[in-house]
């Protein structure tokens, strides 16, 4: 899996590609908790390159969303690829995440 | 067409190191693909398979990377058979926990991603040490089976 940190106009943004798993996802857990360190918002992840999830990387995101929720932080999913949306939809995780087609969508332009 | 073929066994071992789930999962790609699951139950075999091999590593082997994982595929008598095997704590009968989709955790979603793919999932606890786990889908009851004509017929 490679990360991707760039800045959309003020917003982070991260640019996930590749396998995230659980020899993977430890990686990404540390991206998301350093931002969350630093209370950023909105923190927008840009999965269209992700050829697979597992529930580790699963639960990467939950503890990532669960801790910015006490700064009413948010984390916002985009370009989820059926694949990886199946895997969110089974766990009934469509429903807890803010999911858009793009970046821009998130950003409501 | 009858497009579901019998598979010899395969057996792969691999240490419990997490970086060789990648070679798990694509083994069990290949032998899912040989047997004639379709593309969305091969995803879910695969998802399942990772599942249980992670499952080892951190619970029947708290994360020690340099111990051995065996994993076979079999196709036997209209059945896909998946047996994870370890060397590692031994397994409480139940052990396997699973939490309700509605609950918002972190963990527990694995034994979810292996009911959804397999049939039947049992804990072969006859050896004395280690962990035998054995997962068990019909060949049967997979989706729509296609052949190499594109016809789709079984």
């Amino acid at each position: 899996m490679e990360i991707e940190l760039g800045n959309y106009k003020g917003t982070s943004v991260i640019v996930l590609s590749g396998e995230i798993d659980m020899y993977t996802s430890p990686k990404l857990r540390e991206k998301l908790l350093h931002l969350v360190k630093k209370e950023a918002t909105p923190v927008i992840v840009d999965l269209s390159k992700v050829t697979y999830i597992d529930s580790s990387g699963i639960a990467t995101f939950v503890e990532s969303f669960k801790r910015m929720k006490s700064y009413e932080g948010k984390l916002q999913l985009v370009s989820i690829p059926d694949r990886v949306m199946n895997i969110f939809n089974f766990s009934k995780l469509d429903k807890v995440f803010e999911m858009y087609g793009s970046v821009e969508d998130a950003l409501g332009e | 067409m009858e497009c579901l073929i019998d598979l010899d066994e395969i057996e792969l071992k691999v240490k419990s190191n997490p970086r060789y789930l990648a070679v798990i999962r694509a083994l069990a790609v290949c032998a899912a693909e040989q047997v004639g699951f379709d593309s969305q139950n091969v995803e879910d075999l695969k998802l399942a398979i990772d599942e249980a091999c992670s499952n080892v590593i951190r619970h029947a082997y708290k994360g020690e990377t340099d111990k051995d994982i065996r994993v076979k595929f079999i196709s036997r008598d209209g059945w896909f058979h998946v047996i994870v095997e370890d060397s590692g704590v031994k397994a409480t009968p139940g052990c396997l926990r699973e939490r309700s989709l509605d609950e918002l955790c972190v963990g527990g979603l694995g034994l979810h991603f292996m009911k959804k793919a397999f049939q039947v999932i049992k804990f072969d606890d006859t050896n004395t040490t280690g962990n035998r786990l054995i997962l068990s889908r019909k060949l049967k009851d997979q989706g729509q089976c296609t052949d190499n004509t594109g016809n789709g017929d079984e």
